[in-house]
C-alpha cells in the first residue's frame, strides 16, 4: 500500500469514526420518551415525535414530517388538558414544541405546531410540568422558564427564568403550593408556585438524574447516585438520608401508599417503607441494571430492565411473570388502554404494547 | 477490548480532574495534562518519527540519491527501485517519519471517545461514564459527575466558537489548523527535487492535515481542539529543543531557494 493510500484510509477511519460519535438525530443517542392517553401513544424517539393507536400499532402521524438537526426528541412527551402534546427536543435549535394533534397537516401528516419556545440554550431532556395555565420547564443549561400557557404567542417567550445550576434532567414535580427540582449538580430546589421566588437549595451528596416524589407522609423522596434515599421536609428543605443503597439510584421512586419502589443500577428492585423508614422486604434482584421506574399498578408492579426484560411483581417481591421484550429497556413503560407500552432501545420494533400477561399485542416501528 | 481502552482513557481522565480538586476550568487543565501523559507515552513513537524525518532530510542533499533523480526521472519504475535500495542500504524507513503520525489516530479517537464520555451529555452517556468509572475502581465517580465543563471561554462539551459582530469565529478550528501547519512544515524534509514522491507526500500531508483536524476541531467538542492544540505545541517545542526544527521551511519557497543555493555552493 502506497503512503499517500495509507494516510488517506486511516484519515477516513478517523474521520468515519469521529462522525459515528457525534450528536445529531440520530435514533440511539439515549432512550426515548414515552407517555400515553386512552388512546394514543406519543414515542419521542430520536428525529421524530410518533402518535401511534393503542388499537393497533398504526401510526398515526409523526412530527416533524422530514427529520432535520435541529429536531432531536428524547424527553417525554407531556400531554395538557386541553390535548396539547408538548415535548423538548435535543436537536441544535434546542427548542421545545406544543403540538397540535387535533389539527393535522393532511400533506405531510404532521400536527401543526400551536407554540414554539427557543429561549434555552441546551438540550431539554426533562419533560415540563404543567400547573394549571402555567408551564415549569427546566432545561440542561440549568435553568427553569417558566412559560405562560395561555398568552397566545406562538413564538413562546418565558415569564420568567431562573437559575438553578448543574445539568436539569429530571422533571419538576409540585406539591400544589412549591415546585422541586432536582439537579445533577447535586441539588434539590423548591421555587414557589405562584410567586416563582427561590424558598430553598439544598445541598446533596451525588447527582440526582430522577424526579424528586412526595410520599403519602407528605414528605419529599429523592434517590442520588450517592446511593442515598434522601428525605425532605418540602417546606423547609431540611433533609437527611433515610436508606443506603447498595448501588446508585437513577430512577424515580414510585408512592404505594407508604411503599416507596425504586431501583438501583445494579438491578437490585427496592420497598421502601416511608412510615418505619425501613425495608419491607430484601431487594429483589432481576436480570439487569434498572433506569427505568417501576410502573406500579392495581395488580401488580411491573420493572424493566437494561437486559431488555419485564417483570410483574407482587407487592411481596414475588415474581408474577416476566417476558423478554429484546433490546436494552431503559424508558419507564407506560399503563394505558389496558396495555402496558414499553419502549426499548437497539431492538427490533420501536415499541411494543404488552397485555396484562405479559403477551405481546402489537409493535410498532418506522417503516421509512 | 476497544470499550476497556476508552474506558482505562477516560477513567485516567478522570482521575485527574478529580486531582486538581474537579472545580471551574479543570477538565480543561485535565485534558492537557492528559495530553502531555500521552506525550510522555508516545515518546519513543515521536522520537521515531523525528528520526525517520531527519534521515529522509540528510537523503535529500545526498549526492546519490540526487543522481538517481535525474538518471531515472522518466523511468518512475526504476527510480522507486533505486530510492528502495538506496532506504535498505541505509537502513532508513520511509514510513518512520509518518506512521508513528498515524498511528496516533487511534490515540485521539479514543480521547475524543473519553471526552465525550466523561462530560456526559445525554443520560445514556452518563450511564456509560458510570459503567467505565466501574470498570477501574480506583475512583469514586458518583461524587465526581457531571463534570464542570467549563474552561476559560469554551463548554468542552460543544464546538467552539467566539461571537464576534454576530460572527461566530471558530477561533480553536484557526489555532489547531495553523499549529498543526507549523508542527508538518517544522518536520518535513526539505528538498529541491520537484520529481520526489517522498517531498511530495510529505507537502501534501503539511496540507491536508491542518485542514482536517481543523474540520475535527470545527464539528467536535472543543475538549477534542485543547488537546490537538496542547499535542501540537508539544511535539514543536520538543522538535525545537531538539535543533531539528526547520523554521525556514515556513515561509513557502524559502527552503526550497536554501537548498538550491546549497546545490549551486
Amino acid at each position: 500500500m502506497s503512503k499517500k493510500l495509507l494516510f488517506v484510509s486511516i484519515a477516513l477511519l478517523a474521520a468515519v469514526s469521529l462522525s459515528a460519535c457525534s450528536g445529531g438525530p440520530i435514533r440511539g443517542t439515549t432512550w426515548p420518551g414515552l407517555a400515553a392517553d386512552d388512546n394514543t401513544a406519543y414515542l419521542a424517539d430520536g428525529p421524530h415525535v410518533y402518535a401511534i393507536n393503542l388499537k393497533d400499532g398504526q401510526e398515526l402521524w409523526r412530527y416533524p414530517a422530514n427529520s432535520n438537526n435541529d429536531l432531536a426528541f428524547f424527553s417525554t412527551p407531556v400531554i395538557t388538558a386541553d390535548g396539547q402534546i408538548i415535548v423538548g427536543s435535543a436537536g441544535s435549535a434546542y427548542s421545545l414544541v406544543a403540538l397540535n394533534p387535533a389539527n393535522v397537516d393532511p400533506e405531510t401528516n404532521a400536527p401543526v405546531e400551536a407554540w414554539v419556545f427557543t429561549g434555552a440554550q441546551d438540550h431539554w431532556v426533562a419533560p415540563p410540568l404543567v400547573v394549571g395555565d402555567t408551564l415549569f420547564a427546566v432545561n440542561a443549561d440549568g435553568n427553569l422558564y417558566i412559560l405562560d400557557l395561555q398568552d397566545g404567542q406562538s413564538n413562546k417567550q418565558a415569564v420568567k427564568s431562573i437559575p438553578v445550576e448543574g445539568r436539569l434532567w429530571a422533571a419538576p414535580v409540585t406539591d400544589g403550593e412549591r415546585v422541586f427540582i432536582t439537579s445533577l449538580d447535586h441539588s434539590v430546589v423548591a421555587v414557589d408556585v405562584n410567586t416563582y421566588e427561590l424558598l430553598w437549595h439544598e445541598d446533596v451528596e451525588g447527582a440526582v438524574p430522577g424526579s424528586a416524589v412526595l410520599g403519602a407522609d407528605g414528605m419529599l423522596y429523592v434517590g442520588s447516585l450517592a446511593s442515598q434515599l434522601i428525605r425532605f421536609n418540602p417546606e423547609t428543605g431540611e433533609h437527611s438520608p433515610v436508606l443506603e443503597s447498595e448501588y446508585w439510584i437513577w430512577s424515580t421512586p414510585q408512592v404505594d401508599g407508604d411503599t416507596l419502589y425504586f431501583s438501583d443500577l445494579e438491578g437490585r428492585f427496592y420497598s421502601f417503607n416511608t412510615e418505619t423508614t425501613g425495608l419491607n422486604w430484601p431487594p429483589v434482584q432481576p436480570d439487569g441494571p434498572i433506569t427505568a421506574s417501576p410502573l406500579v399498578q392495581s395488580e401488580s408492579i411491573l420493572l424493566a430492565t437494561e437486559s431488555g426484560s419485564v417483570y410483574a411483581l407482587d407487592r411481596e417481591g414475588k415474581v408474577l411473570w416476566s417476558q423478554d421484550i429484546g433490546g436494552k429497556i431503559y424508558t419507564t413503560p407506560v399503563s394505558a388502554g389496558g396495555l402496558t407500552l414499553v419502549a426499548p432501545l437497539e431492538a427490533d420494533f420501536y415499541l411494543a404494547a404488552l397485555d396484562q400477561s405479559g403477551r405481546t399485542v402489537w409493535t410498532f416501528t418506522d417503516e421509512n | 477490548m476497544w470499550d476497556l481502552f476508552v474506558s482505562l482513557f477516560t477513567s485516567v481522565l478522570l482521575w485527574i480532574y478529580n486531582l486538581l480538586g474537579a472545580g471551574p476550568h479543570m477538565f480543561g487543565v485535565a485534558i492537557i495534562l492528559f495530553t502531555i501523559l500521552i506525550r510522555i507515552v508516545t515518546w519513543p513513537l515521536n522520537a521515531q518519527q523525528m528520526k525517520g524525518a531527519s534521515a529522509m532530510q540528510n537523503l535529500q542533499t545526498d549526492k546519490e540519491w540526487q543522481d538517481i533523480q535525474k538518471k531515472y526521472a522518466k523511468d518512475k519504475e526504476k527510480l522507486a527501485q533505486e530510492q528502495m535500495r538506496i532506504y535498505r542500504e541505509r537502513g532508513i524507513n520511509p514510513f518512520a517519519s509518518c506512521l508513528p503520525t498515524l498511528l496516533q489516530f487511534p490515540i485521539i479517537i479514543a480521547l475524543y471517545q473519553s471526552i465525550t464520555r466523561a462530560l456526559a451529555v445525554t443520560p445514556l452517556g452518563l450511564l456509560e461514564l458510570s459503567r467505565s468509572a466501574s470498570a477501574f475502581s480506583f475512583l469514586d465517580v458518583s461524587k465526581l459527575i457531571p463534570l464542570n465543563s467549563k474552561f476559560l471561554w469554551m463548554d468542552l462539551g460543544r464546538p467552539e466558537s467566539v461571537a464576534i459582530f454576530g460572527f461566530g469565529l471558530p477561533t480553536l478550528a484557526i489555532i489547531v489548523a495553523l499549529t498543526t501547519y507549523v508542527q508538518a512544515k517544522l518536520t518535513m524534509p526539505a528538498t529541491a527535487n520537484p520529481g520526489d514522491q517522498s517531498a511530495a507526500m510529505s507537502n501534501m500531508m503539511s496540507i491536508y492535515m491542518p485542514l482536517l483536524l481543523g474540520w475535527f476541531a470545527l464539528t467536535f467538542p472543543s475538549g477534542l481542539a485543547v488537546y490537538f492544540i496542547t499535542s501540537n505545541l508539544l511535539g514543536i517545542i520538543q522538535y525545537a529543543m531538539q535543533g531539528k526544527a526547520n523554521w525556514s521551511s515556513l515561509i513557502p519557497g524559502r527552503s526550497k531557494q536554501q537548498l538550491a543555493a546549497k546545490k549551486s555552493k
